[in-house]
Parts: structure tokens; sequence; C-alpha cells
């Protein structure tokens, strides 16, 4: 087998998406869903169950008495906590993989990821991009899912990805295509391929590098998770692996004519959601 | 020893000649690390904007996100605590940049800028830097000598 053939035989074996997370974002975007429907879903999977209890019941919330009802829970915490809150579960389990090769640490490609998420989130309300809230937050949690496959397989042809980098020529990305031949955000499009995820989410991991490449018709999507990416990495919720080294794709702030201050602004609110999120997700900022 | 974490847009200062101070993932933003020799006072901001005039109301909650707030903030929490302007070591790093030709992407340098003019204006001497590129940094303080160790992405440690 050769290399490209090794990684797809990989991401055949990664863990599928679990279903109990698509069949809920089904029903929850159907407007005026039943929630006993949603109940009936979500109550076969025993974790789901308790992490939705356990968000609820959170210091968070600081509700006066503890919820124990799966229906009462999903009904406090509305459509809109419980997309998130099932969309990150799924994706944390995902990231959280260790990494050997892109040696970074365990939670950081997580942090990462839910910090373009919100970032993305924060960029679309802001900015009144009309786009669908779960296909923009789904993308941008799972933009660098390729990472977690490809990290176990550079290992010795990690030293020539980092050179290439260190010279300052090359991004991240780019040292990984000229090296490997394929690069994290390709692998990652296969996964959620693979995954059954909507075109428009696969065109947007795969070319969140390169944004210029997606499909005119997911070029908006693809356009903002590159953005939304871009300042993640800016701010400091990168990895150590590649630091900076990626190529800023600002072509959306132009064309919405944003400033300095504009930008600045959108950064602002961004750190406000995130200290939010990692509270309610339990996830340290660092 | 114990290790304190200063988080984004954060700042804390000690006392304790135990303590190490550590920010962590520097990229735009700029840490910003003071120490008295003499008081043995040290402080770490990790700042993340120039300027709070985009937002008064949430910079007012915020100090230590934004230059102008943060800085007069670190100086004068450490002041409490007895340390000497005129004895003060200063050292900065951050302000990193990602591969932008356009400049869209121009905060780091732009963080930098607005702590020269502040310590020009204000008689304040940078001791050590470590500035700009497309790395990602790590800053530590230790409180019993002041010493700063940064730990620089694809570089590895380095004293500052
Ligand atoms: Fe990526
Ligand atoms: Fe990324």
């Amino acid at each position: 087998m050769n290399l490209m053939e090794e990684i797809i035989a990989a991401v055949d074996e990664m863990p599928p998406f679990p279903q109990v997370v698509h069949r809920a974002m089904q029903v929850i975007a159907i407007p005026e869903y039943e929630v006993s429907n949603l109940v009936e879903i979500l109550k076969v999977d025993q974790a789901v169950t308790a992490n939705i209890l356990k968000l609820c019941n959170s210091a968070y919330f600081g509700l006066p008495r503890k919820v124990s009802s799966l229906k009462e829970a999903v009904v406090y915490l509305g459509s809109d906590q419980l997309k998130q809150l099932l969309l990150s579960g799924a994706a944390s389990k995902i990231y959280e993989k260790p990494s050997e090769g892109y040696a970074v640490f365990a939670d950081e490609l997580w942090r990462h990821a839910l910090a373009t998420a919100v970032m993305s989130q924060v960029l679309r309300r802001h900015l009144r991009l009309k786009i669908d809230e779960n296909m923009v937050f789904t993308a941008a949690l799972l933009h660098d899912v390729g990472k977690v496959v490809l990290s176990s397989f550079v290992s010795d042809r990690y030293i020539a990805i980092e050179s290439m980098v260190e010279s300052g020529d090359y991004s991240f990305q780019e040292a990984e295509k000229d090296v490997l031949g394929f690069d994290h955000a390709e692998i990652g499009g296969k996964i959620a391929e693979s995954w059954d995820f909507p075109p428009s989410i696969v065109a947007a991991i795969t070319f969140h590098h390169e944004p210029a490449r997606s499909p005119k018709e997911f070029r908006l999507l693809t356009e903002l998770v590159a953005l939304a990416n871009n300042l993640a990495v800016m701010v400091g919720y990168g990895t150590g692996v590649d630091g900076l080294a990626c190529r800023g794709h600002g072509l959306l702030l132009q064309k919405l004519k944003l400033e300095e201050k504009d930008v600045e602004e959108l950064i602002l609110l961004f750190q406000m959601e995130m200290e939010k999120t990692c509270d309610i997700a339990g996830v340290s900022e660092r | 020893m114990s290790l304190v974490t200063i988080g984004i847009a954060d700042l804390k200062v000690s006392n304790n000649p135990e303590d190490t101070l550590v920010t962590y993932s520097l990229g735009s933003c700029i840490g910003l690390a003071v120490y008295d020799p003499v008081a043995k006072v040290g402080g770490l901001l990790h700042y993340m904007l120039p300027d709070s005039s985009i937002n008064q109301e949430k910079a007012a909650k915020n100090p230590a996100m934004f230059a102008n707030k943060g800085i007069p903030l670190l100086f004068k929490q450490c002041y409490k605590l007895g340390a000497d302007k005129k004895r003060m070591i200063i050292k900065v790093a951050g302000g990193s940049q990602i591969m932008d030709a356009a400049g869209t992407f121009n905060i780091g340098k732009r963080n930098y800028a607005i702590l020269r003019k502040m310590f020009w204006k204000n008689n304040v001497m940078i001791d050590g830097e470590d500035i700009g590129g497309n790395c990602n940094r790590t800053m530590y303080m230790q409180l019993d000598d002041g010493k700063i160790n940064l730990k620089i992405s694809k570089k590895g440690m380095v004293e500052l």
C-alpha cells in the first residue's frame, strides 16, 4: 500500500460520526418539532443523555433545583444550546484522541476547533451572512479533523514538513502537501464524506486553506471557515506545531468592507463568547 | 514552586518567590512582563487588542484585553506590592502575524506599536523583546529572580 492508500484505510476505520447526533439535528431542524420525538432519539445514547443533564445542572445555569428528566432538560436548554452541545460533544471525542506525529497537547486540537466554531458563529451573526447556522458551526468544528488521522502517519516525514515551514516560505498546509502529496484539509474532506455530511460541509473542510478553489455554491461557507480559522489562530487559539504559519484569507473582510476597528470589535466579541463557551463545555482556556 | 497561569486577556502580579507566572500561546497578542529585582515583585499581562475605544463598556469589564488599559493597570498593581518604576525590568514577547501579504491581519503589529508609543511617552525602556514572525510563544517569569523564558514554536526554549 502506498501512503495515500494507507490513509484512506485509516479514514475507513475512523469511528462513525454518532448517528444519534445526526438524527437529533434533523429533528431540531424542523420548525416547531415535537420535543418528545427528540427525547426518543436522545435517550438511546446514555452518554449524550448524561451530558445534557450535566450541563443543565451545571453551576453555569444555577438552577434552584436539580433537573433529572431528559425532557425537562431539553426544554430548558432550548434548541440552540442543545445543537451546540450535541455537535461539540461528538467533535471533542474525535479530536481528543492522543496524537503522536503532530505532538500537540492532548486538548490543543480540540480547543482550536472549538475556537474556530465560536469565531465562525460570531462572524456569521455580526456580518449578517445568510448562511445556515448549523452548517457553519459543524464545518468549523470539524475543519481540522484530517489532522487527527494524518498525525499518526507523518512520523519521520514530520521533520521535513517542519523544516519547510521554518524556511518561512511555506505554510504548514503547503509543506504537508509538498512532503506527503496531500494535506490534512483533503483528508478531512474525505472523513466528512465517509460520515455522510452534505457536500457543502465537505467542501468547506477540503478547501479551508484554499477557499478560492471551493465550488462557487459553497464558496461563502468556505471563506467563512477559512477566515474564522485565520482569526482563531491569530489570537492564540492555534496549535503549537504550525504556529501562525497559515496563509491569510481576508477576502471576506474586504468584500464586506470591514476596517481594522471592525475586526478588533469582532475579536472582542469572540473572546467574550469563547470564555462563556469554555465555561459551559468545561474546556480550560489555558 | 507553583505555576500561576495568566489567560488570554488577563494579568496577574505576585511577590511570592516560589511562583512562576506563565502565559500560553501568544500569537498576535502581546505578553508584557515587568519585574522589580529589589522588591522581588513581578507581573505578567497578556493583551489581545491595542485600544479600548472600540467598546468602552466592555473594556471596563476586561481591562486586560487592551494595551491602553492593561499596561497601566499592570504597573499599578506592581506598585501596590512595593515595586518602583525606576527599577522595573521590562520584557515583551508576541505580536506574531499569519502569512498575509495583503496586511489584513496586522493586529500583532498594531499591538506592538501602541506599546512602543505608550512607553516612549512615559520614558519606559524595554530591556528585552522577541516580537513578530509567524511563531507561537509561551512566556514564563520566575518570581525569585525575574528570569523570563520563552517557549517558541519550532524553536524551543530560550531565555529572554
Ligand atoms: Fe487546517
Ligand atoms: Fe485550523
